[in-house]
C-alpha cells in the first residue's frame, strides 16, 4: 500500500516517502515521516509492517549512533546498508522476522553517493534508482524515461514529482501526501513535501 | 554459586609465574616409557619402549603406537589412559577435516588442532592437563614430518628427537648418529639403538613396538618384522 | 511459484583445454519485475577461482559471505590456497548443515588447481550434492535451455577463444528464450597465466 522512492545522482541521493498511516481499509493518520535520518549523512526510509517498520529502524539506527560514539567516526553507508542487511537476513530465520522494506541512502565523502535497496527478505542491491510498495510500479517506467547519469537534485525532485503524480492518477490507494529528503556532501536536508496540492499548483 | 566457586582451572599460576601443574605433568613424561622418532630421508619413523610388569600380561593386547589417518601416525610417553583420549580426538579431528574438505588433513594441522586441545585442558576448569607428551609423525607434500607435542600445548617440529625416560641420553644418542640422508631402514636402525640406549633387561620385538610412515602412508611394524631389524643388531 | 525463482538469474560453466569459462546474466527482479541490469551472480573468490551463485538473491549474498568468511579462516589457518576441490567440499558440506532450513541457491564452482593447473567445474542443488562432470554444468531459470545450448555446442578440448564463443553463445541463447534471466552478461575465461572478463551485448527486453 505504502509507497517510498528512491534516486541516486552523481553527487546526491534523494528519497521520497508517502505519509499514509493505514489500517486494513482505515486511514489512521496522513502525517506519518518514513524517511529517517540516521546519522549526519544517512537517510534509512522503511515501509512494511507498521511495528516492525519503526523496531527494526530504531534498531539499525541506535546501533549506527552506538557505532559512532565508541569508535568515534561514523559508518559509510556501504557499511550501514551490510549491516542493516545482516541484520535482516538473520531476523528473516529466526522466529521474529522483520517484514521491512528500505532504502538506506548516504554519502561518503570517498566513495561519493549510494542508495541501497533492500526488501524483507533481504535482497539488497545497489541501485541508481528504485521503488518500493504497489507505487513503484508505476515509478519505474519514469525513471527508465528521465533518469540518467549527471541527473541534478531539481531534475530529480522533478522527476519524484512526476512519479508522485501519475500514483495519485491511476492507483486506487489514496497517497496524498510525500515528504522528500536528500543527502549530499553537506549532509541531509528536507525538501518541500510533495502533495496533490502542491501539484496542481 | 558452588559449582562456580570448584570450577576455577586446577592450572593456576604460582607466585613467580610458573604453572606447577604443567611441570608435574611434564615430569609424569619424563617418568614414562621411553620413545623416539627421525626423519629419513624417504619417511620416518617412531619407536617406544612397551615392556609389562608381568610376564602373565596378554602381549600385544595395547598398542602405544597408533595410526590416526593413512599418513599419521603417534606415539607418547606418559600416562597410557590420558593418550586413547588423545587417539581418539586426533582421528576425529582427522575424519572431521576429510568429511568437510575431502582431503587429508596435512600433519602440521592435525598437529596443530591436537595441541590445541592439550592446551584447552590447561585453562578449563575441572580438568588437569594432560600426562603425555606425544610424537605425531606423517607424510605430506612428498616430504616426512615429525612433531612433539607438550602437556602444554607446545609443539615443535623435529629432525630427529627422544621422550620419556632417559630422554636426554637418547637426544645425546641422536645429535650423533643423525644425518639428513638417512634411509628409512637405517632410520629404524637407528631408533632400535637409540631405545636400547639405557634399556633394561633384554630387548625383544615384543616389548619394543615401532610405527613407519613413508609415501605409502603409515603402518605398525609386526613382531615378525622387527625382530628381522633386530637380528642385524649385534 | 519457486523461491528459487524468484529473483530469476543463471550461470554456466565449461572446462576446456586447460582452461575453465564461467558465465553470468546480469537480471536481479523480484518476480516478474526487473529492478536491476547489473547484478552478477558470479563471484572472483580465488586467484583462479569462481563462484557462481543462483536462486534467492539475499541468499546468494548470505552464502557468498559465509563461504568466504570460511575460505578465508581456511587460508590464514593453513598459510596456503584453497585449491577448487576442498572449496566445493567445504560449500557442500556447509549447505548440508543447513538441510532442513536450506539457503535456496543452486552454486557453481569454476577454477583450475593451483598446484596442477587441472580444471574443475562442479554444481550443486540447494542442500549440498554435489555434482563435478567433466563437460559443463549449469543454475538458474533458464537450465533446461543451458542444457541444450550446452549440449549442441561444447565438445571436448575447446581452446580460450574457441570456449568463449561456445559459452558466450550458450547463455546468451539460453537466456533470450527465458523471461527471468538475461538483461545483459559477463563470461570469464580462467587460464593458467590469465583470467578474461569479456561483457556481452545482449537484447534488454
Amino acid at each position: 500500500m505504502e509507497t517510498l522512492l528512491g534516486i541516486k545522482g552523481p553527487d546526491f541521493v534523494m528519497l521520497a516517502a508517502d505519509t499514509t498511516h493505514a489500517r486494513s481499509i482505515i486511514v489512521m493518520k496522513e502525517d506519518q515521516n518514513k524517511i529517517h535520518k540516521v546519522s549526519d549523512s544517512l537517510l534509512i526510509s522503511t515501509v512494511g509492517e507498521s511495528g516492525d517498520t519503526e523496531q527494526f529502524t530504531e534498531f539499525i539506527s541506535k546501533n549506527i549512533a552506538l557505532y559512532k560514539m565508541r569508535n568515534g567516526y561514523d559508518l559509510s553507508p556501504r557499511e550501514s546498508a551490510h549491516f542493516t542487511r545482516k541484520n535482516l537476513a538473520e531476523y528473516l530465520r529466526s522466529r521474529t522476522p522483520y517484514q521491512v522494506f528500505m532504502f538506506v541512502a548516504g554519502y561518503d565523502p570517498n566513495a561519493g553517493p549510494e542508495l541501497t535497496f533492500i526488501d524483507y527478505l533481504a535482497n539488497a542491491l545497489p541501485v541508481n534508482y528504485a521503488g518500493h510498495g504497489y507505487g513503484a510500479i508505476f515509478a519505474s517506467s519514469i525513471y527508465d524515461r528521465y533518469w540518467h547519469p549527471n541527473i541534478t537534485q531539481a531534475e530529480a525532485y522533478d522527476v519524484f514529482k512526476k512519479c508522485i503524480a501519475e500514483i495519485q492518477k491511476r492507483l486506487v490507494v489514496n497517497l496524498k501526501n510525500f515528504t522528500v529528503a536528500v543527502v549530499d556532501k553537506d549532509g541531509v536536508r528536507d525538501l518541500e513535501p510533495i502533495s496533490a496540492a502542491s501539484l496542481a499548483a | 554459586m558452588a559449582t562456580e566457586r570448584y570450577s576455577f582451572s586446577l592450572t593456576t599460576f604460582s607466585p613467580s609465574g610458573k604453572l606447577v601443574q604443567l611441570e608435574y605433568a611434564l615430569a609424569a613424561v619424563s617418568g614414562g616409557a621411553p620413545s623416539v622418532g627421525i626423519i629419513a630421508s624417504n619417511g620416518v619413523v617412531i619407536a617406544t619402549e612397551n615392556k609389562h610388569k608381568s610376564p602373565l600380561y596378554e602381549q600385544h593386547s595395547v598398542h602405544r603406537v597408533e595410526m590416526i589417518y593413512n599418513h599419521i601416525g603417534m606415539v607418547y610417553s606418559g600416562m597410557g589412559p590420558d593418550y586413547r583420549l588423545l587417539v581418539k580426538q586426533a582421528r576425529k579431528i582427522a575424519q572431521t577435516y576429510y568429511l568437510t574438505y575431502k582431503e587429508p588433513i596435512p600433519v602440521s594441522q592435525l598437529v596443530q588442532r591436537v595441541a590445541t586441545l592439550m592446551q584447552e585442558y590447561t585453562q578449563s576448569g575441572g580438568v588437569r592437563p594432560f600426562g603425555v607428551s606425544l610424537l605425531i609423525c606423517g607424510w605430506d607434500n612428498d616430504r616426512p614430518y615429525l612433531y612433539q607435542s607438550d602437556p602444554s600445548g607446545a609443539y615443535f617440529a623435529w629432525k630427529a628427537t627422544a621422550m620419556g625416560k632417559n630422554a636426554v641420553n637418547g637426544k645425546t644418542f641422536l645429535e650423533k648418529r643423525y644425518s639428513e640422508d638417512l634411509e628409512l631402514d637405517d632410520a629404524v636402525h637407528t631408533a632400535i639403538l637409540t631405545l636400547k640406549e639405557g634399556f633394561e633387561g633384554k630387548m625383544t620385538a615384543d616389548n619394543i613396538e615401532i610405527g613407519i610412515c613413508d609415501q605409502n602412508g603409515f603402518q605398525r611394524l609386526d613382531p615378525a618384522s622387527i625382530k628381522d631389524y633386530l637380528a642385524s643388531i649385534p | 511459484m519457486s523461491i528459487l525463482a524468484y529473483n530469476g538469474g543463471c550461470v554456466v560453466a565449461m572446462r576446456g583445454k586447460d582452461c575453465v569459462a564461467i558465465a553470468t546474466d546480469h537480471r536481479f527482479g523480484i518476480q516478474a519485475q526487473t529492478i536491476s541490469t547489473d547484478f552478477k551472480k558470479v563471484f572472483h573468490i580465488g586467484p583462479r577461482m569462481f563462484l557462481g551463485l543462483t536462486g534467492l538473491q539475499t541468499d546468494i549474498l548470505t552464502v557468498r559471505d559465509r563461504l568466504m568468511f570460511r575460505k578465508n579462516l581456511y587460508e590464514t589457518r593453513e598459510n596456503r590456497e584453497m585449491c577448487p576441490k576442498p572449496f566445493s567440499a567445504m560449500m557442500s558440506s556447509f549447505l548440508y548443515e543447513h538441510r532442513f532450513g536450506p539457503y535456496f541457491i543452486e552454486p557453481v564452482v569454476a577454477g583450475l588447481d593451483p598446484k596442477t593447473m587441472e580444471p574443475f567445474i562442479c554444481n550443486m542443488d540447494l542442500i549440498g550434492c554435489p555434482n563435478a562432470p567433466d563437460d559443463f554444468v549449469v543454475a538458474g531459470t533458464c537450465a533446461e535451455q543451458l542444457y541444450g545450448m550446452c549440449e549442441t555446442l561444447w565438445k571436448p578440448d575447446l581452446e580460450p577463444d574457441q570456449l568463449f564463443e561456445v559459452i558466450a553463445q550458450s547463455i546468451v541463447n539460453a537466456f533470450d528464450r527465458d523471461a527471468m534471466s538475461g538483461w545483459g552478461a559477463t563470461v570469464y575465461i580462467i587460464e593458467k597465466d590469465k583470467i578474461t572478463e569479456r561483457t556481452l551485448k545482449t537484447r534488454m527486453d
